[in-house]
């Protein structure tokens, strides 16, 4: 990897440079702590980071779990003129982008209007205590958060259901009803995430100049008109950055919320590509279908990694704000 | 600043706010009222917003229940976070130290590695067929030793180790202390909030994680407490086979009792511990989102 071209500056090209090996030698006499220090970061690297990549070579093969990676059929790119084949393919693309732009259109404007209207607090413990609270949820599992929305949603004793019996409706099966997948999976999306996101916004609010507020206080502007004409276009560029992020990561969906949520009543809206790999791999009846499933997911990362990047570089231009 | 008088505006917004923030947690504590109300409420629909009686019996009872494993769940959970979250910040900080040494002329290369392989997910089958010739199926460490370095924070300890001036280190280096020396010494007491982030990001996700455990992770005597509910609570339905009506210390306990029950001791550990981390959460956030 590091072969020293360009290493040795201008003297370099008078002075007869050292052969490679002489060179090594000492690098690694001189800082073999700091080699030392990155032997477990490497290896960690190698077998869990890289090795799953090399993996991914299974998806030009027939894989079978008993002739392992090297011994399985090379059959070149079968898998992926299966994936043309495959009609539920179009569901589960649908289903994955029909869910994250939803969910963006739900969680991305909610934390901003949040935070505009939480900057206005003026008590301190309250603007505080509100943040606190607000900030819990993102902590709690997604095991937790569901189970909580399957105790409260139960038909037989769940509050939502009683309070729907109370006003004389007929109980809701929320969990089984396709109908209701998506808006329970964007209500635990809101829930759990948009005290994170307010904590981004209102360090952004923070660092706007107070003189702007002034000017406009001796104007005679009002409450509303500084929230929504000074401090909103102040963070537009964090706004936007976060939008410019969130939709770079479009196919990267909450997978623990979905397969703990899901099943097979609501598989229709409720699949997407990820879980479906997932199921095809560790819960499909039949044999599982290691190679397909590679190949499947291998499109979708590519896809999504070429739009992280080009996200990633549109936002660069607009700020210092990006994901690395 | 002259003084303001509080407007329709604040009242309102106070209000609404606050409210927000209530209904927020309400659902956390609902769990609570609804363990400790009496089985006997619960199964005439009796219980609302509030509990109705109250006892801790139904705590006591899914935890001594062997077969549920909630006991072990919580146990195993708590054994992976502490391994998983020493293990995590020792090897994180280890190898954001030397990524950000000059010395070291692979750094970029070796960042560029994680970077890329944080970004290209490779996806769960690869990962599964590695993992498993690792032979970490059904072993605890598969929590704790590829979990080790997450991208995302090593890239956030590092842009701090970076942002420490260089000049702290020169009187060290003069001394002729080593590299280890250096690190111990110089950079790791200035490094203390930065290890106190990192390690609440690592704990809290080691103990959240679902799908890892849930792969890796089949006997029920490994297995986290977010499995356990998965199992008891989730997968069961409301014709819970897990819980029947039960009768414990003269009080009657219903499957509402014990789902909540259960539910409530896999969150208790994280909320109990919230009020103490969350500014070393929001710390990190901002590293992580600002300077990137």
């Amino acid at each position: 990897m590091y072969c020293g071209k360009g290493g040795t500056s201008v003297q370099g090209q008078k002075i007869k440079k050292k052969p490679l090996l002489e060179r090594i030698k000492r690098d690694i006499r001189k800082n073999y702590l700091l080699y030392l220090m990155l032997v477990p970061g490497i290896i960690i690297l190698i077998l869990f980071k890289l090795g799953p990549m090399a993996g991914m070579v299974i998806a030009f093969e027939d894989f079978s779990a008993f002739k392992g990676v090297f011994g399985s059929k090379w059959v070149g790119l079968e898998n992926f003129r299966k994936i043309f084949q495959d009609k539920y393919m179009l569901t589960l693309i649908k289903n994955t982008v029909t869910l994250a732009f939803l969910t963006i259109a739900v969680t991305f404007p909610f934390p901003i209007l949040f935070t505009l209207f939480l900057n206005e607090v003026r008590i301190s413990k309250i603007r505080n205590g509100v943040q606190t609270l607000s900030f819990l949820p993102y902590f709690i599992s997604s095991a937790v958060m569901v189970s909580i929305i399957y105790t409260l949603c139960s038909p037989s004793y769940g509050l939502v259901n009683s309070i729907i019996k109370f006003f004389g409706g007929d109980p809701i099966y929320f969990m089984t009803e396709p109908g209701w997948f998506r808006p329970l999976y964007i209500l635990l999306q809101v829930w759990q995430s948009f005290g994170y996101s307010s904590i981004i916004y209102l360090a952004s609010i923070l660092a706007i100049d107070p003189a702007l507020y002034e000017a406009a206080e001796v104007d005679g502007a009002n409450r509303w008109q500084k929230m929504f004409q000074i401090t909103l276009p102040q963070i537009s560029g964090s706004i936007i950055v976060m939008l410019i992020i969130k939709i770079g990561g479009i196919f990267s969906v909450d997978l623990d919320t979905i397969l703990l949520m899901y099943n097979p009543s609501v598989y229709e809206v409720a699949d997407v590509i990820q879980s479906y790999v997932y199921r095809m791999a560790f819960n499909s009846s039949g044999f599982p279908d290691y190679s397909y499933g590679t190949a499947v997911n291998m499109v979708k990362s590519i896809i999504a990694f070429a739009m992280v990047m080009l996200t990633n570089k549109i936002a660069k231009k607009y700020s210092e704000t990006r994901l690395f | 600043m002259r003084k303001k008088k509080i407007s329709l505006f604040d009242i309102v917004n106070n209000t609404v706010l606050i409210g927000l923030a209530l209904l927020c947690v309400y659902p956390f504590l609902y769990v609570f009222f609804i363990a400790c109300s009496d089985g006997a409420y619960l199964a005439r629909g009796a219980v609302t917003f509030l509990p109705k009686g109250f006892h801790l019996e139904a705590f006591k009872y899914v935890l001594q229940r062997q077969d549920l494993n909630v006991f072990s769940g919580l146990r195993n959970s708590f054994l992976y976070t502490l391994a998983g979250t020493a293990a995590g910040v020792l090897v994180t900080y280890m190898t954001a130290y030397a990524l950000s040494r000059p010395q070291v002329k692979q750094r970029y290369g070796l960042m560029a590695l994680f970077t890329a392989t944080w970004i290209f997910e490779a996806g769960i089958i690869p990962q599964y067929i590695i993992y498993s010739a690792c032979g970490f199926v059904n072993n605890p460490l598969v929590m704790v030793i590829p979990s080790a370095i997450n991208t995302q924070y090593l890239i956030i300890c590092k842009n701090y180790l970076d942002g420490i001036p260089h000049e702290l280190e020169e009187a060290a280096v003069v001394d002729g202390a080593n590299q280890l020396q250096i690190m111990g010494h110089v950079y790791l007491p200035v490094s203390q909030a930065i290890l106190a982030t990192i390690a609440t990001f690592y704990a809290v996700s080691i103990w959240n994680q679902y799908m890892v455990p849930q792969m890796y992770l089949k006997e029920q005597n490994l297995q986290t407490i977010q499995q356990v509910l998965k199992r008891v609570v989730i997968t069961t339905g409301d014709q819970s086979t897990a819980f029947r009506n039960v009768v414990q210390n003269g009080v009657l306990l219903n499957q509402q009792n014990l789902k909540n029950a259960a539910i409530f001791v896999a969150m208790v550990p994280i909320v109990c511990v919230y009020p103490f981390v969350q500014k070393y959460f929001k710390k990190g956030i901002l590293i992580g989102s600002v300077k990137g």
